[in-house]
């Protein structure tokens, strides 16, 4: 356990002293700070179905830039070391490659939970301003952040994968960006085949559609099944990164 | 979290701990590589306190070899334990025995001297006031404590090699494993270098890696000798040089006729005449000769009686590399 607290620390210090960390943040913030521009604006012409949160993170605009942040989190977290050659320091120090994985990632996590403080101090601001006449529904802002952290673990784990297959940033970056993207379209599938095809049919793309999960997690309901689905593929993912570092050890 | 990649869960852990003092027992030791072999069936000990080379030109197997032992990844077979502990069932023990200096000396080029210390050394156990005390010295020890708030990414090469050593001492293991330790530094810093390890010797076992000779008459005991994978030589400096100087090389350039080449092959020591070339009459030719031989004087009175026009007659001790040349011809030592 002191081993991942040294490694979390050095990982954690590695975002914030280079400019990556700042750089999503930045993204992140110009990303909510027009998605809560536009969802107000929104609010203010007409009267409308939504709440400011579902206006928020529902929007194509939203996912536009969400999955840019993913490959910028992840890409160096095991590419740059195999690039450096400190992958050969790293483990001929006394250290599992759980501990080295763990690390890595929950420090990725991290930092992608920071970025998405920003967006809860302008439904706070918005709140503040209007002296609470804007309607913030408490349910679906709490929905809104536990999908978000929920998703933010699957891609997270996609993308430390893609870093530990190669030594390249970009094609880490590229691979996890395909991975994620790919599987956001599959489930977008659905809203073009429409549901002619067969109950059961959209019955199973709705377990991986994540338009689908933000859509009832931001009206406020909270279903495990997404949740569930996310975190259990986090943990695969990280277990063939896992894997992936130990190749070196495995023997015919 | 482990499965069969976990650590300390082998059927065969190879205890050699109680049975003999050997800090490196290698058996057998073969990695390959997608079907090239880069370290074949090599056996060789190493007693505490000794500091061995690990002599061989390039893509000899040292590294690999090194790599081995100092538990970064397993042989394909054969076995090789480290301070009495098995390289793959007991890895992290072997981790803990090791302090391990790649080639080039990879280091985060975005920490500070002291910084990265800190880290490798919480990384390798140690904490509080030991670590602040153990890190000032292995600063001191590596004379790196006048950058030690500068970002190793803008050291010189020279400083970095020496932050990766201090890297290497910092959790004070018996076995030292160096590869190449002295690659890039100026003549002063490879004196200095030198002269660190020497004064390592008592407490810690050394195991380094060099293509240069000198290197190896200066600081080892016992030298490995390596090549294409398979040990060809294990001794000492002295006698190793000694057999290294056996097969001195002449050169002539004489004028002369026909015969001469099995003429000169007649002269006591020289093991085979060849002509390397002929240019507006002269004739360029070596001989090999063997050891403890000079060939010159015989030559000269040869050249006399023959009436032959000599116009330069020189002898070259080998290099390395006709060293390597000749061990890669030869036999393998079992």
């Amino acid at each position: 356990m002191r081993i991942f607290w040294v490694l979390f620390k050095k990982e954690l210090r590695a975002f914030f002293v280079s400019p990556v960390a700042y750089i999503v943040l930045a993204l992140v913030m110009v990303l909510s700070g027009y998605s809560f521009r536009a969802a107000l604006s929104v609010l203010e012409s007409a009267p409308s179905e939504g709440s400011i949160v579902t206006w928020i993170f529902q929007p194509s605009w939203f996912w536009l830039s969400y999955f840019f942040i993913f490959p910028l989190l992840t890409m160096r977290l095991f590419a740059e070391e195999k690039k450096m050659g400190t992958f050969e320091t790293l483990f001929t120090a006394p250290v599992h490659a759980w501990q080295v994985v763990w690390s890595k990632y929950l420090a990725a996590l991290f930092v992608y939970c920071v970025l998405w403080v920003p967006s809860y101090i302008n439904f706070e601001f918005v709140d503040w301003i209007t002296a609470g006449q804007v309607e913030i529904p408490s349910g679906g802002l709490k929905g809104s952040y536990i999908i978000l952290l929920a998703m933010g673990m699957f891609n997270l784990a996609i993308g430390c994968f893609a870093s530990s297959l190669t030594s390249n940033q970009i094609i880490a970056a590229v691979i996890s960006f395909t991975f994620s993207l790919m599987h956001f379209l599959a489930g977008l599938f659905i809203m073009v085949v429409g549901r002619k095809v067969s109950e059961s049919f959209v019955d199973i793309i709705n377990y991986f559609a994540s338009m689908e999960h933000i859509r009832t997690f931001t009206n406020g309901l909270i279903d495990t099944r997404p949740l569930v689905y996310y975190s259990s593929l986090a943990v695969l993912f990280l277990a063939l990164t896992h894997q992936v570092l130990e190749f070196r050890r495995w023997r015919p | 979290m482990t499965g069969r990649a976990g650590f300390n869960r082998g059927p065969f852990i190879f205890h050699t701990h109680a049975l003999s003092p050997n800090m490196i027992k290698v058996q057998d030791l073969t990695k390959q590589y997608a079907g090239r072999t880069a370290v074949d069936h090599v056996s060789f000990e190493v007693e505490p306190g000794e500091i061995v080379g690990f002599l061989g030109p390039n893509g000899a197997g040292k590294s690999t070899t090194m790599r081995i032992l100092s538990g970064f990844m397993p042989p394909t077979s054969g076995r090789a334990a480290v301070n009495g502990y098995d390289v793959y069932h007991q890895s992290i023990e072997v981790r803990r025995s090791v302090g391990y200096m790649p080639e080039m000396a990879p280091l985060y080029t975005d920490m500070r001297v002291k910084e990265y210390l800190r880290f490798r050394a919480e990384l390798k156990g140690l904490s509080g006031k030991a670590l602040r005390h153990r890190v000032g010295e292995v600063m001191d020890l590596c004379a790196v404590t006048d950058v030690r708030r500068r970002l190793i990414g803008n050291l010189s090469k020279g400083y970095r090699q020496r932050v990766a050593l201090a890297d290497a001492l910092v959790h004070n293991p018996p076995l030292l494993i160096l590869d190449e330790p002295t690659n890039g530094l100026d003549p002063v810093q490879i004196r200095q270098v030198r002269e660190l390890l020497r004064s390592l010797r008592p407490a810690h076992t050394i195991l380094l890696s060099t293509h240069i000779l000198q290197e190896v008459e200066a600081v080892c005991d016992r030298v490995v000798m390596i090549h294409q994978g398979k040990i060809r030589a294990v001794d000492t400096p002295d006698n190793l040089t000694r057999k290294l100087r056996a097969a001195s090389l002449v050169q002539i350039e004489l004028q002369g006729d026909g015969e001469l080449l099995t003429l000169l092959e007649t002269l006591p020591g020289v093991r085979k005449a060849t002509q390397d070339n002929e240019l507006d009459g002269w004739r360029f030719i070596s001989l090999r000769v063997e050891a403890r031989h000079d060939v010159r004087e015989a030559l000269a009175e040869m050249a006399m009686i023959q009436k032959w026009k000599v116009r330069e007659l020189h002898r070259q001790l080998p290099s390395l590399e006709d060293v390597f040349v000749e061990l890669a011809a030869s036999e393998p030592v079992k």
